[in-house]
């Protein structure tokens, strides 16, 4: 595997936890230097999923996110983090943000003021380091940005994740943020992912819901930046009526899909790595469909084997 | 033969080599389990300290006693809790509560209507747990058909941890326990409540009573410092209505609370009387630790927790209570 750049699986924790750890251990024995546990209303806690991972896991740095600022204070998060250092070591990454949109009204957290919410993230990191640092504690803290106003404050953290795919994106997004030559900020992405030796049909799918998802609730300028956007229209008006997979998939076209997620071949993830790395992109994670089962972990390592 | 189980008993505010250290003796010492209060916003997350003791004591009841809907949303309460049960199904307990007065005051939040917020959580967390696409609207929470992803239709004891007669018979109507702290007297009563409120449940469902005092062994004078200290904490947040019916007036506790506010509780732990001291804190050597917790089972006590803070050495401490608690 390239050593500049570092590679992680990502862990939809909807699964259970036993599951999560056994891909977490298979991860980390093949090779993999990182695993993220999402957070979000309709998941397990993921602390204690990270807490689980981590008691079972020996080095793995283990990624704790996207944590939403609007569902958790900042000393909740940065308390988790303490408590996770305190416990198992200085092995944790965070990610803040603000989550999906949709999941966190159905919790009744609403938000309107979007022009606000890029400094409240902000104003969140400052508290939220500081509490660390307090504590001794040494984090790693990302930011999970996609929209232009977002990533402008990117440079106030040590990476910023991208939820995108395409290289053209990516560099978009970086020169959207001034990122650029900035040598102590990481980019990393984190896109549903399914790299594969020998495709299952039924994780393509899983990858193209995913990805369409993820298209979907993307903002509006990346969709016009890309000319994405009156491709989406109708997916996205049916997006607050809880639409069926197949509603998702039957709106989304292929060509918008791709945008959103890693799906490709073992052998052609050297030449994608390749362009990413150019860009200046050191951080990739593989998220759902990606942590299926132990086959498609292990299939994502032997891709990553090509890449050295 | 006890009649009552014995479980330890720490806060979030200890460090977590510490709380390993208490999982691992209650692990090794046979007691029934141990429980961990949370104090809000202290530096810690007391959902990973649940996972951390229940994954360092493989065969501990751990519970957490309580967390506050207050200061979480209730979706994350639902999930942490699903993620501990998860780690071992039928080991871990959840305990409800509004929260400290201290802290809430400290956060600058105020519980305007504590019974309809209990009562409502409970319902909330059932539901979700029970695989519900739930949609609940109102002053408390604000739920909007919400469905969860993880694995559900499973139960987590739901526990309350309060101290008011309305929500002391709530706990008795709706709770699968109840966890009691206060003097003597006023436990009693509250016992009473609870039971009362229980009527109509039936034997095998009626809440489980677990009290839970500040308990330590004295060994030195530094011990009774300390457990002054500790009854000065508790009386600044013992509201008016638990001393009314410990039939403990108000001025008895006034230079207490005024000391506590004006110049902190080891200042205001000169105050602490004799009587003060023994309504609000179990104190002395071993047997009689075990043998006031064995009054606090007589009274009706399904489970009675000792500690924090234990005395010191903590090992010692632990088991000598242990010890005297089996012989007993």
């Amino acid at each position: 595997m390239a050593d500049a750049v570092t590679y992680g699986l990502g862990i939809n924790a909807d699964e259970t936890l036993e599951s999560m750890i056994e891909k977490s251990v298979t991860a980390e024995t093949l090779g993999l230097k990182y695993v993220w546990i999402a957070d979000s209303p309709v998941q397990l806690y993921g602390p204690i999923v990270a807490a689980a991972v981590a008691s079972r896991t020996a080095k793995m740095h283990i990624g704790l996110g996207l944590m939403s600022v609007l569902l958790h204070t900042p000393s909740q998060i940065a308390d988790a983090l303490i408590t996770l250092s305190d416990a198992y070591g200085d092995r944790f990454d965070l990610c803040i943000g603000l989550g999906d949109r949709r999941q966190l009204s159905q919790v009744g957290v609403h938000t309107n003021d979007f022009a606000s919410l890029p400094l409240r993230v902000l104003e969140a990191k400052r508290k939220i380091t500081s509490r660390l640092r307090k504590a001794g504690v040494r984090t790693k803290i990302w930011l999970g940005a996609q929209g232009p106003r977002m990533l402008r404050v990117g440079k106030s953290f040590d990476g910023v994740l991208l939820n995108y795919s395409r290289p053209e994106m990516i560099q978009w997004a970086i020169r959207e943020a001034g990122l650029p030559g900035n040598h102590e900020l990481t980019i990393g992405t984190y896109s549903p992912s399914y790299v594969h030796i020998k495709p299952q049909a039924t994780i393509l799918r899983l990858a193209k819901v995913s990805a369409a998802v993820v298209a979907v609730g993307a903002t509006n300028r990346i969709l016009k930046e890309f000319g994405l956007y009156e491709k989406l229209r109708k997916a996205r008006k049916m997006a607050d009526s809880s639409p069926t997979v197949e509603a998702i998939l039957a709106a989304v076209p292929d060509e918008v899909v791709e945008y959103f997620s890693i799906t490709m071949r073992t052998t052609q993830l050297p030449s994608y790595m390749a362009k990413l790395t150019h860009l200046g992109v050191s951080h990739v994670v593989f998220a759902y469909p990606q942590n299926h089962s132990i086959q498609t972990v292990r299939e994502l390592a032997a891709g990553l084997d090509l890449v050295s | 033969m006890q009649t009552a189980a014995l479980s330890l008993g720490v806060t979030s505010l200890a460090p977590i080599g510490k709380i390993r250290r208490i999982a691992s003796l209650a692990e090794h010492s046979g007691v029934y389990g141990m429980w961990i209060g949370e104090d809000i916003g202290r530096g810690s997350d007391v959902f990973v300290q649940a996972s951390a003791a229940m994954l360092t004591a493989p065969t501990t009841n751990v519970g957490i006693g309580v967390t506050s809907p207050m200061v979480r949303n209730i979706s994350t309460i639902a999930r942490a809790a699903a993620a501990l049960a998860e780690i071992d199904p039928g080991r871990f307990g959840l305990g409800l509560g509004v929260g400290g007065l201290q802290d809430l005051a400290r956060l600058g939040l105020t519980v305007e209507k504590p019974f309809m917020m209990m009562k409502d959580a409970v319902h909330a967390l059932r539901r979700i747990w029970a695989g519900e696409t739930l949609t609940l609207q109102g002053e408390n929470f604000d739920l909007r058909q919400f469905l969860v992803r993880y694995q559900s239709r499973f139960n987590v004891p739901l526990y309350l941890g309060v101290r008011g007669p309305k929500l002391l018979r709530l706990a008795g109507q709706i709770a699968d326990g109840v966890i009691l702290s206060g003097p003597m007297a006023y436990l009693k009563k509250a016992l009473e409540i609870v039971r009362t409120g229980a009527i109509g449940r039936g034997t095998r469902s009626r809440p489980r009573i677990v009290v839970w005092l500040p308990t330590l062994v004295v060994r030195k004078r530094k011990d009774q410092d300390l457990a002054r200290a500790v009854a000065a904490t508790v009386i600044a947040d013992t509201p008016a209505k638990v001393l009314e019916m410990a039939e403990i007036s108000e001025t008895a506790v006034e230079s207490v609370r005024r000391t506590a506010r004006e110049r902190g509780y080891p200042a205001a732990s000169s105050y602490v009387t004799e009587e003060l001291l023994n309504s609000f804190t179990i104190s002395g050597n071993a047997r009689h630790v075990s043998q006031v917790l064995q009054s606090l089972a007589e009274l009706g006590a399904d489970e009675v927790v000792f500690g924090p803070p234990f005395g010191t050495p903590l090992t010692r401490s632990i088991r000598e209570v242990v010890s005297a608690w089996q012989t007993l």
